[in-house]
This record gives structure tokens, sequence and C-alpha cells, in this order.
């Protein structure tokens, strides 16, 4: 169910260059593990995240799956995919869309994981699982915004599923699990109170945006709106050719993503700067490294220089710092600039 | 979903006693599992997951967390009722589980009433099912695998000692090694099927070296001198019950087998406390001086921890550029004259002294000490006749359709709320014989089944805290602001509602409204000033109206005013004699249903006690702030809010 509406175009959109940015990583690359948009209100949070559905590109899905498996990709397949594969069976295969889904902050943990079919049960006599969002979210965008409000059990079943690209499901006589890969973005307004740091921890990047301090930006800002506003067919047509370039380039970014190189050197930047800057696990270095390919790959280029590093780190480390309880969690992000400065200058030498 | 892809157990870089913790359960299921704790992203899950494609004959089953009792424990086959209209046993995860691994991932987040079930079950290695008409029994024995970050809270004790080994897992420190993580999980993402079969080789040894062990388990000599070492050991390491003993013999069992040998060595047993006792050691006896040596190294450890903490929270200190501590405690001596420091305090007969140099008195700002985890105390909550706004909140727990579908039960009333699901599976029985009128099933009233829901409630702490010119005094603050931040830690874990009040010279004042976020409460109370008299009626009066509009707007909440102060009051808040009017405020509060914790100060040579007697105006539980520091704080609030 999708209710139509005019959306503000996302290359409309002023500034928040690092907002938009993440999220087109995200687009280009899945496997990045999603964004958190922090930030004051009205600072296009949720404009910007919805915004984003018109410049995703279209994929090869099983036609009849209700999960929209990829038909080359047996290890995430559902389950009636994977033994018709074996079986020889040819998939039909359909492209389309990927799509933004919402969780909204209400939602029940039943419509989240799925449950069982009350009707099918009824009518029937059998059991038959009703999915819920998550599968729907399988190989999109799921969006929650607001995420920092959500109930606490409903987070819990989102950490499992995200974790594990998997939502298992045992609950009022319903034993069933099908794929749940999805990216991740949330929006929260800090004022409102914290998230989890375990699920903060799943976000691969975080933004934090403010609003525009320039005036000139300022005004411009008011000015699109007012004249989106006041006619939004016309002001998204102005937008046509930009948003179709940007497309282009994000297909482009996608298609070349596997072919990008990383020397030693790189690895160990990225190593170094997680040791160095003290973040808890391993996620992060990971992550720097899966960021600085994918914007290497949209930049159209087939090997990680150390800036790339640099900016990834900029988006795979506020949320990450190791803190004591309480203490703010302040990225210094000198030190990064310094490590990197450190390496570039070694590597002449 | 079968999980056909999984990271490869080899090829996990380092983490070598969750592997070998792991592997050693594989060989000898007799261990009782183990418990995986540490920070996000150090390949807990994986470690986990990819065990399951080593062992042979054995299987990893998910407990999510998303389970209801009817799927863990079983339950009446559905389609088999409506088709037969006979009673079948549809059996649960436990009943997979059997002879297998149950794995539980973020073990920490399971609710309660799954994990008193399980508890149940792994204690007796049966599972007993009695319910809709159903009485079955099966074997469930199986190895129970947890993961948790201990970030999101820790175990109940009971749950903690049902693992039978527990690993702590940290991030590589080393730069190699964590190269080699990044790259490996890179090979391993861009083609899955590529770097499995790069590992197949070392995958099949592994497995090969399980199986081997296996055999070899059983001709293991179990001496009379190794039980008695054993013992030894977790008596040494003060544990409870027998559990330690057995796990230490077992653990050894397993990891000679995996070394093909058939006797064990005192080594083996040293290797196996270190996986068996971390999470059975309590704190020793004073007069106990023997320590095992696993446990001083422990030991030494958290001293070194405390030894550096201290030295950042130094670091720190100087460049905030306040004054060093000693300064600031001669600077307190020289304010209240050459009196030895137990005594620096005012005598009782001194207050009207006090109170008349006060408003001289400079404010300062006094850093907090160490933040310490605290444990569960009882307490008897406050009877429900004593409360009048009591009722509303057990009504709510059943009424709102709000929350967690735990269970379901026979209505005894009328149904407002009802549980589908259960409600057909009772009706499907009787399907065969009933009258359907055109319907696919017929239901009658005796079918009915009403939800019964975990609901959150709303908790919320408010603190009143003492911020006068006496709390400033001998780093009373220093150590107030230390125990008010470690009950914030666990408000944190247990997302309650905070809120925090200060009183100091004349009157009291917000400094954070009730709020969710209690990294902005502990920020506020960081900053918090102390200075002037001890305005104590206004700081309830305060406490109360907040507590009051905000039980308005939440009906469900649970109103809990924490005070931390030595209450020698000095300033009423209209007029008369200010001790007897912060005790009339007391007994309203009390009246009024909201729960109390009293947090005593006072830390003189004479004791005026003045804090019990307003705690016990006010019903509350009493603690003096040394208790606090004696780890024992935490478990008043926790067990408040959870009866």
């Amino acid at each position: 169910m999708s209710i139509k509406r005019t959306v503000y175009p996302f290359c409309a959109i002023v500034g928040q260059d690092n907002m938009k940015k993440a999220l087109i990583l995200n687009v280009i690359n899945p496997a990045l593990g999603g964004v958190l948009i922090r930030g004051e209100k009205g600072t296009a949070k949720s404009t910007a995240v919805r915004a984003l559905a018109h410049l995703l590109p279209e994929m090869n899905q099983v036609a009849d799956c209700i999960f929209g498996c990829d038909p080359l990709d047996k290890s995430s397949m559902c389950e009636s995919c994977l033994t018709r594969t074996k079986n020889g069976e040819a998939l039909p295969v359909v492209a389309k869309k990927m799509q933004v889904v919402e969780l909204p902050v209400s939602a029940t943990e039943d419509r989240v994981v799925g449950t069982l079919d009350i009707e099918h049960a009824i009518k029937k006599g059998e059991k038959k699982f009703e999915p819920g969002i998550l599968a729907r979210a399988n190989r999109n965008i799921l969006y929650v915004d607001e995420v920092n409000l959500l109930d606490d059990h409903v987070v819990d079943v989102l950490l499992d599923a995200a974790a594990m690209g998997v939502n298992n499901i045992e609950r009022e006589g319903v034993s069933y699990s099908h794929p749940a890969k999805f990216i991740l973005v949330g929006t929260m307004n800090p004022e409102e109170g914290d998230l989890r740091p375990q699920l903060l921890d799943r976000f691969g990047l975080a933004v934090d945006v403010r609003a525009e301090s320039d005036t000139e930006q300022r005004i411009e800002v008011v000015k699109r709106r007012l004249e989106y506003e006041a006619n939004p067919a016309e002001f998204a047509s102005q937008y046509n050719k930009q948003q179709a370039e940007l497309a282009a380039r994000i297909l482009q970014a996608k298609q070349k993503l596997n072919q990008v190189k990383f020397g030693e050197r790189i690895l160990e930047l990225a190593a170094r700067i997680s040791i160095e800057i003290g973040v808890d696990g391993h996620r992060a270095d990971i992550n720097m490294i899966k960021t600085a390919l994918t914007m290497a790959a949209f930049a159209g280029r087939s090997e990680v220089v150390p800036a790339d590093v640099l900016e990834a780190a900029a988006l795979v480390l506020p949320h990450r710092m190791r803190r004591r309880p309480f203490e703010e969690s302040i990225l210094e992000f000198s030190k990064v600039e310094e490590i990197v400065k450190e390496y570039e200058e070694r590597s002449i030498a | 979903m079968p999980r056909e892809y999984v990271f490869p157990f080899s090829a996990i870089v380092g983490q070598d006693r969750v592997k070998k913790a792991l592997i050693l359960n594989a060989v000898n299921p007799g261990i009782g599992g183990v418990l995986i704790s540490g920070e996000k992203g150090t390949a807990k899950s994986t470690m986990v997951r990819g065990l399951s494609k080593l062992l042979p004959g054995m299987e990893v089953v998910d407990l999510p967390l998303n389970i209801t009792e009817d799927r863990l424990i079983g339950t009446i086959d559905l389609e088999k009722a409506i088709s037969t209209g006979k009673k079948f046993f549809e059996p649960g995860i436990l009943a997979k589980a059997h002879k297998n691994i149950l794995y539980v991932d973020e073990v920490n987040l399971l609710s309660e009433h799954i994990v008193n079930s399980l508890l149940d079950v792994a204690q007796s290695g049966v599972n007993i099912v009695e319910r809709e008409g159903i009485s079955y029994a099966h074997k469930a024995q199986f190895v129970l695998v947890g993961t948790m970050n201990p970030e999101e809270g820790m175990l109940r004790p009971q749950f903690l000692d049902r693992f039978g080994l527990y690993v702590e897992v940290k991030g590589e420190g080393d730069i190699e090694e964590r190269k080699r993580v990044i790259s490996r999980r890179i090979e391993y993402e861009r083609s899955p099927e590529e770097f499995i079969r790069q590992y197949q080789k070392e995958e099949a040894g592994l497995a090969q070296r399980i199986c081997t062990a296996r055999n070899v388990l059983e001709l293991v000599e179990v001496t009379h001198d190794i039980i008695k070492i054993a013992a030894d050991i977790a008596k040494q390491a003060n544990c409870q019950g027998h559990r330690a003993d057995l796990v230490l013999v077992e653990t050894a069992r397993a990891i000679a087998a995996l070394e093909g040998r058939k006797n064990i060595t005192i080594k083996d047993l040293k290797e196996a406390a270190e996986l068996a006792l971390p999470h059975r050691t309590r704190p020793q006896p004073p007069q106990n001086t023997e320590v095992p040596e696993e446990t001083k190294e422990e030991e030494s450890t958290r001293e070194e921890q405390e030894r550096q903490e201290e030295e950042n929270r130094q670091e720190q200190e100087e460049e905030d550029g306040l004054p060093p501590q000693e300064e600031t405690r001669q600077r307190d001596n020289a304010h209240n004259g050459n009196e030895p420091e137990e005594q620096s305090e005012p005598f009782p007969d001194k207050i009207e002294e006090k109170k008349k140099e006060a408003p001289f008195q400079e404010d300062r700002i006094d850093e907090p000490g160490e933040i310490f985890s605290v444990k569960p105390i009882q307490i008897q909550p406050f009877e429900r006749k004593d409360r009048e706004g009591s009722g509303k909140r057990s009504k709510t727990k059943t009424s709102s359709r709000q929350g967690r579908y735990i269970r379901y039960r026979i209505p005894s009333d009328k149904v407002t709320d009802l549980a589908f699901d259960a409600t057909l599976r009772a009706a499907a029985l009787f399907q065969k014989k009933r009258e359907k009128n055109a319907l696919a099933m017929a239901i009658e009233k005796s079918d009915l089944r009403e939800k019964v829901r975990e609901k959150r409630i709303g908790n919320t702490l408010l603190f009143v805290v003492d911020a006068s010119g006496s709390m400033g005094a001998n780093q009373r603050m220093r150590s107030t602001k230390a125990a008010i931040l470690s009950l914030l830690n666990d408000a944190y874990q247990k997302r309650d509602m905070v809120g925090l009040v200060a009183f100091r010279k004349n009157s009291a004042e917000v400094m954070l409204g009730i709020t969710r976020s209690v990294d902005l409460a502990s920020k506020n109370l960081r900053e918090l000033p102390t200075g002037g008299k001890t305005p104590l009626a206004a700081g309830l009066f305060l406490g109360y109206e907040i507590l009051k509009a905000r039980q308005v707007k939440d009906p469900d909440m649970v109103p809990v005013l924490i005070l931390v102060s030595d209450c020698r009051a000095n300033v009423a808040l209209h007029a008369g004699d200010p001790v007897e009017e912060a005790k009339e405020l007391g007994r309203i509060l009390r009246y009024e249903g909201i729960n109390a914790l009293v947090i005593d100060t006072e830390k003189d040579f004479i004791e005026l006690g003045l804090a019990k007697e307003i705690a016990e105006a006010m019903g509350a539980k009493y603690y003096k702030l040394n208790q606090l520091e004696a780890f024992e704080i935490e478990g008043v609030v926790r067990n408040y809010l959870g009866t």
C-alpha cells in the first residue's frame, strides 16, 4: 500500500552534503549498513530520505517472491527460491526499483516480524505466515523516523534481524524464517533521548545535520520550499535532468564497485585509525574500508586513495567512539587527519 | 531459512579463548555451554554461527528474541487439530534443541518469562508441557550458548550460573591482526562462495579433530586427585554451589581429550578454571587470604584498571583547570577551623551559627567520584491500601492493548483483547462436532482466550539532591555525585525516565525536567554547584509537584523520589520548624503513593539521624551513602520497579 505523493527532489535540497552523500553511498553499496541522521527539527532529514526513493536504481528480483530475492545470490535466498533453484527451475525475473519501506514508531512487534495469517487459518484450517514489515524491507531501505522513540521490543527485534540478515520468527504458533537484509536509515533528534549503543553500532554511517548558517543558503532553502509548495509538479520537473544524471552516476558506481581495489597500506591506515581513536570492536574498520571503496567507485576511480579513507572515517566513527558512561563522545577528528597526513608523508618519503 | 553461507570458523582472526570454549563444548556437551560477553562488533555471533558448520551430528538452534512461550515449549498442533479434531503435540524450540546447541543472541535482552521457562528446562533436562489440554514431556538436553553486550545490562545470577563457561571478547589491538580481520571480511562479502571454499580444508580438519576428541573423551580418566584439586580451586575462588567443581572437571576432560590424552593434568584444570570460574567467583570474605592464581590475576587487573581510571580522571581535572583535590580540602579545613576532618561539620547546636555563615560560602563544583556498579537489595513496596493511586497501575496492565503479547489466558470477564491464535486453537478441537452454519469455523464462548501482555511500566526516577554548603565539605558531593551517576547508569540500562531537582540557598530548582536522556541528567549533575543553606522542604515540595504532574500525563508510571541529603533542614518553606515541615511533606508523599528512597549523606562525628526520621515519615527505604559505595544500591530501585 502506498500513498502517491509528489516528492521533493533530492537534488533540490540545499546544502546538507554529508547527509546526501551518506545516503547515496548506501544506495551504491547496500552492505554499508545504513545511516543514522541526527539533527535538530526542520533540517530536511525526512525529506532527504523520502526524496532518495526516486534515485533508487532498478534491480533484478524473483518475480513471484514476496521477499524479492536476488535470482543470482544463493547466499541470501529465501527457502522457497533456494529449493526452486536447486531443483533446476528457472526463476522468473523482473526488474524493480528499490523501495523505501517505512517503519512507523507505533508499529507493534507482530507487524514488524510477521505473524499468523488469521483469515487463512479460519478459512482453510492451515497455518500460513503473514509477512511483516521486515519481509518487505528485504533488499530495500528500511526507514525509521525518530528511531530513538521506537519501542524497546521492536528495537530488539530489529537488532536481531539487522545482525543476521535473517528474520527468525518463533511466535504464536508460527515458526518461520526469511531473509531480511535491509539498509537501515534512521533519523533522530538527540534532544529526545539517546539510542542504545547496540543499535547505534548497527548503523554503518552517521551524520549530524544542522540548519544552514549561511544567510544566502537559508534564503535559498525557503525560496525553494515556497516554490515547491506553490506548484510541486512544476518544481520537480526543473530538477529532472539533474536527478537523471545523479541516478546514472549511482548506477555506474554500483557496477564499478566490485572492481575497486585497495592496497595493503590503505588497510593499515584504517586499522591504525581505529586503534588510535579507540573504537569498540571491528565494525568501524571494516566499514571504513567498505565506505572508502564505495567513495572511490562514486568518484569513478578504481583504486582507493587515503583521502577516501579520511572522508569515510568522518562518517563511520562519530557514533562509535568509545566512551565512559555518560561522557559525551566527541570525535577528535584532527587526530584522524594527523594519522592520514603522517601516512601520506611516509608514502612520499 | 537454511543458513548455507556462514563465515567459516577457521577464518576468524584471533579470539582464541572463545573459539576454544566453543570447541570444548562441542567435544563435551556436559560442560553446559558458554556465555560470550563483549563489546559490539567483536565477531561474537559470527563465531557461534561458524561453529554450526563444524559439528558432526549437532545443530545450532536459534532462539530469537521475539519468541513466545508456545514456540519455546511447544503447543497443540493447530492444523492437525482442525483437520482431524484430535490433539497432537507440536514441539517447540526446546524439542529441536535436544542434543544440540541452543543459541541466544543478545541473551541479556530476553524477556523474563522466557528466561524462567528456559531455566526450568535447562535444570532438569526435561521439558514438561501442561497446557491447552496437552500433557506431554520430552527430553531437552542442550548446550546453551549465549552472546551479550554488557552495556545492555547483566544477567540474573541464577541464569548466569547456567552457563558452563564464560569468556569475554575484545577487539584486536594488534595492527596486523586487525588488518587481517578487515581484509577477510571484505573478501568474504565480495564472494562468499569463493571464500568458504578457501577454508574448506581447514574446516574439515577441525571437524575431524572435534570428532576424534569426542571419542577420546570417554576414555579420559577422572582420578580422585583431580576431583579434589577441582574442588579446592572452586572453594578458594569462593564459588557458590557445586556446579563450578563439576564444570571444572568436565572442561578439563574436554581439554585433555582435544589433545588426545587420557589423563588430566593440573595445567588442564588451570585452563579450565579460567573459563569456568570468572562468572562464579564471588568477592572473598575478609578472613580468607588464599586466592587461586586466576582470581589474583583478575584482581590485579581490576586494580590496574582502577588506577588507570583514577589517572584519567586526574588528567581530566587538570585539563578542566580545576584546582587539585588537595588544595580544595585544605581550603575547607581552613574554613572550618582546625577541627579534625571527621568533625569538620558544625555540631548540632551550631546549626544556627552555620545558618549565618552559609550565605557567605562560595559556590563550588565538585567532580563526581568513580562510578560503580550496583547490586540488588530487597525492598518491600508500599502496601496497596496505603496507596490510593495504585489500583490504576495494575488495571492498566491488563486492559491496555499496548505491549508485548506474552501469553494468553481464559478470560474471567468480557474479552477486550482477544488472542485470535489461542482462540482458534481452542476451537479447532471441536470443529468436527459443531454446527458451523456455513462458517469455516464455529467458535463458542468457551473457546475465547484473551491476551496477557507484558507492558513496560513507565519508571520515573526523580532525584532530589541537597546542594547546600554542608554537602561541599569532606568531598561529600564527590561521593554523592558518584552514587547518583551509578544509579543513572542503571537507569540508562533500564531505559527509565529521569529528572533532577536540586535545593540550596533559599529554594529548590529543577535542574532537568523528566526526560529519557540520562546523558543530559548526568551532565547537569556534574555541573551542579554546592553552597548555601538547606531548604529541604522546598526540595521535597518541588519533587512532589513534578511527579504528580507527570502522573497526570502518564498514569501507568511508577514515580520514585530519591532524596539525597543529610536532611539538616534549616530553611522552612512557610514558617515553623524546617525539619518538622519536611516530615510533614514526607507524609504527604507517602499518602500520595510516591515511592521513595532516602540516601543519607550525613558523615559527621555526631550524627543527628534526621534523614532516618524523614525516611520514616516518607515510608522510604533508607541508605547511608557509604552503603551505596559498598555496591549495594541499584537493587533498591530495581526491586521497586520490578514489583
